[in-house]
């Protein structure tokens, strides 16, 4: 019981973190992606999707060849005496490349239904880019970035095929979804159905949030 | 409400906090890549091991190919078990294991299954051509250990052509065991070791091991590992005679040859 | 104050041309013609919010835009009061918050005597939702006069309001013309407001000026 209470703090925990983490990124880029014309526009948003429709496992793949001590990045931060794979830093790097494309894109959808009008208004009263992002921008679009946020952390919450292989099953970087998945292969049945319901209850929770900012 | 679900948010960060400590330096702790299927006996053996030497062991579980990609990409173990030899072969291949201290650590058994309430209790392997037996599961021979084995010994029996077009794959021992549990195929071929577990469904046929396939559980330690010399106590404490009892009591079989 | 105003640039928008030459002096000059005719576009090009092809925009000594010397401020930098036609009030700031965007927290002085001016001291708290036609037209301009903009852009400010409002707000627009001297670009097709507000009128069909000057005969009815 210890065990799962522990599980999923540690998974809320990490998620919340891997959403406060890309929401800057996301928010950015949601902006330029939704105001700004520039060449090789197509292929960031792209890139940006491409968590949403690859496999998990690949991602993790991918992640493991970049992260893993033979990778340009791992070998760097290796040099330095820090390990990424099998660390809650692994959870939160998952986490975070899985959640970014759903907020950019509700973020994204928020920025476009900010009529500009209010944008160019706020600039002739003297507002430059940055004020008129802050005041004006944002504050319009916060619906479409919560929405974002709490879709993201939704699937923070639940993603399995890349944190098991950036982050692997040890007790200190289990999370609700690769502890399901390892109860279930070794028979604790009782215990994956416990963490089950816990992981169901909380993405209800969130996404009916989600919903209801989105909605209105 | 607000106020609510962001303290909720920030003691679930706090708590997780919790399990983030680290040994103080690496001689004190040994990183275990091990399959899924082996978690049980070995969790208790690193917690023995952990009491009597002190040293800090974590123990990494995964289905065998994914702990071998993790391995191909670098990650820092010192202990690879895999469930079958193919995967170790990889990591072989890679040059990161070092051959000189692999050993087959357990092996295993299969065994045919049925759920607790079929009419039989026992049979032998030439029943499976039976219409009765239209539905067959075990683990995908595409990928997973247990299935790779089984389809070996039903071709050494024969009996491959015939369960071919009634087997339905599972991804994992375990999923194929769920599946006979709630009566969704007539039957499967799984692991002893699962079939222990399992209270919906009933052995009906051991294969001896004698005629079945040899189930190898390589066990090796990395050429990179960070504590290599502990790697080799604990893999030389995984053959000792508590080792054995512990395996064999979750219904691995030990071989009797150790090096 | 009479300033000199210099609209002369060309400024072409899909199979839209405008084509203005004009260099008048004049405190408010009016827009006037048809809808299609351009006046918005030119109320845009001097706000920044436009960019013509070539030309020269200029008002009293400052440079808007000059394609010859590369000159082209932004919206931020111009220093106008625009209060577009839909008025566009922030929704999210109550009026006060619309009314000192362009300012920040403001000093007090300066806020009450534009609140003075258009008598909006009852509904300083008020959210945008809850106001009337009248009001909302007042705390456009209010927010477009708290800058102390070095020229206003109206357009057709009078035009949504009825006949009441309307005999309301004008003397507020002629107080602006008076005590706080500000240069206007006014549209309009509204002869009796013209004739109360402007001493400069200009033309416009199909993106050219046919008439303009100083004579407000030139308004003849349609």
């Amino acid at each position: 019981m210890n065990d799962i209470a522990q599980v999923a703090f540690f998974t809320v925990g990490m998620a919340t973190l891997a959403t406060l983490v890309v929401l800057p990124l996301g928010v950015a880029l949601a902006w330029v992606l939704a105001r700004k014309q520039f060449p090789g526009r197509a292929v960031l948003e792209t890139l940006i999707s491409l968590p949403l429709v690859l496999p998990p496992v690949a991602t993790g793949l991918l992640l493991i060849a970049i992260l893993g001590r033979r990778g340009p990045l791992g070998w760097f931060l290796a040099q330095m005496g820090v390990e990424v794979m099998f660390t809650w830093l692994a959870v939160v790097v998952a986490m975070s490349v899985m959640a970014l494309p759903l907020l950019v894109r509700s973020a994204r959808s928020g920025f476009e239904q900010v009529d500009r009008r209010y944008e160019q208004i706020a600039a002739t009263l003297g507002a430059g880019p940055v004020r008129v992002f802050l005041t004006i921008s944002l504050p319009l679009a916060r619906r479409g970035l919560l929405a974002g946020a709490l879709l993201g952390f939704s699937r923070a919450l639940g993603e399995f095929g890349a944190t098991i292989m950036v982050a692997g099953s040890l007790p200190s970087t289990r999370t609700i979804a690769v502890a399901i998945y390892t109860y279930t292969e070794t028979g604790q049945q009782a215990a994956a159905g416990l963490l089950l319901v816990v992981s169901a209850t909380i993405a209800f929770g969130a996404l009916m949030l989600s919903n209801r900012l989105a909605a209105t | 409400m607000y106020i609510r679900f962001i303290s909720i948010l920030v003691a679930s960060l706090a708590g997780a906090c919790a399990p983030l400590e680290r040994a103080d330096s690496v001689e004190d702790r040994l990183r275990v890549s091990a399959a899924v299927s082996l978690s049980e006996p070995l969790e208790k053996l690193a917690a023995s091991f952990q009491r009597d030497t002190g040293t800090l062991v974590e123990v990494n579980l995964g289905g065998s190919s994914t702990l071998a990609a993790q391995l191909l990409a670098g990650a820092a173990v010192d202990l690879f078990i895999s469930a079958d030899q193919l995967q170790m072969d990889r990591v072989i291949a890679a040059e990161l294991i070092d051959v000189t201290t692999m050993v087959s650590l357990v092996s295993n058994q299969l065994v045919f299954v049925v759920p607790t309430d079929h009419s039989i209790d026992e049979m032998v392997p030439s029943m499976l051509r039976a219409p009765e037996f239209g539905r067959i599961a075990m683990g995908d021979p595409a990928g997973v250990p247990a299935g790779v084995y089984a389809r070996r010994y039903l071709k050494s029996t024969g009996l491959w052509g015939v369960v071919a077009d009634r087997m339905v794959p599972a991804r994992s021992v375990r999923a194929a065991l769920a599946i006979v549990e709630i009566g969704a195929v007539d039957a499967g071929i799984v692991y002893r070791t699962d079939a222990r577990v399992s209270s919906g469904i009933k052995v009906v046929f051991e294969v001896p091991v004698q005629e079945g396939p040899a189930i190898v559980y390589p066990a090796a330690v990395l050429t990179e590992a960070p504590n290599s010399i502990a790697a080799k106590r604990l893999l030389g404490y995984l053959q000792g005679s508590l080792a054995k009892a512990v395996f064999e009591k979750a219904g691995f079989i030990v071989p009797r040859i150790r090096t | 104050m009479a300033v000199p105003i210099i609209l002369d640039f060309t400024l072409q928008q899909g199979d839209f041309t405008l084509q203005l030459q004009e260099r008048i002096e004049a405190q408010v000059v009016v827009l006037f013609g048809p809808s299609g005719a351009g006046k918005t576009s030119v109320l845009e090009a001097v706000a920044g919010l436009r960019k013509p092809q070539c030309g020269v925009i200029k008002i009293g000594d400052t440079t808007l835009f000059d394609s010859n010397r590369e000159v082209d401020l932004q919206s931020s930098g111009r220093h106008v009061g625009y209060v577009p036609q839909d008025l566009v009030l922030f929704p999210h700031l109550n009026v006060k918050g619309n009314i000192l965007y362009g300012v920040g927290s403001g000093s007090g002085q300066e806020i009450d005597q534009v609140v003075g001016l258009l008598e909006l001291g009852d509904v300083l708290d008020r959210d945008i939702e809850g106001l009337s036609g009248g009001e909302r037209q007042r705390v456009a301009l209010a927010r477009a006069l708290m800058v102390s903009p070095a020229v206003l852009l109206l357009d057709e400010p009078l035009t949504a309001l009825d006949a009441d409002l309307r005999s309301r707000i004008l003397p507020y627009l002629e107080r602006i013309r008076d005590e706080l001297a500000t240069p206007m670009v006014y549209v309009s097709h509204d002869p009796s407001e013209i004739r109360a507000l402007a001493d400069a009128v200009i033309v416009l069909a199909a993106g050219r000026a046919v008439r303009s000057g100083p004579d407000l005969d030139l308004i003849t009815p349609a």
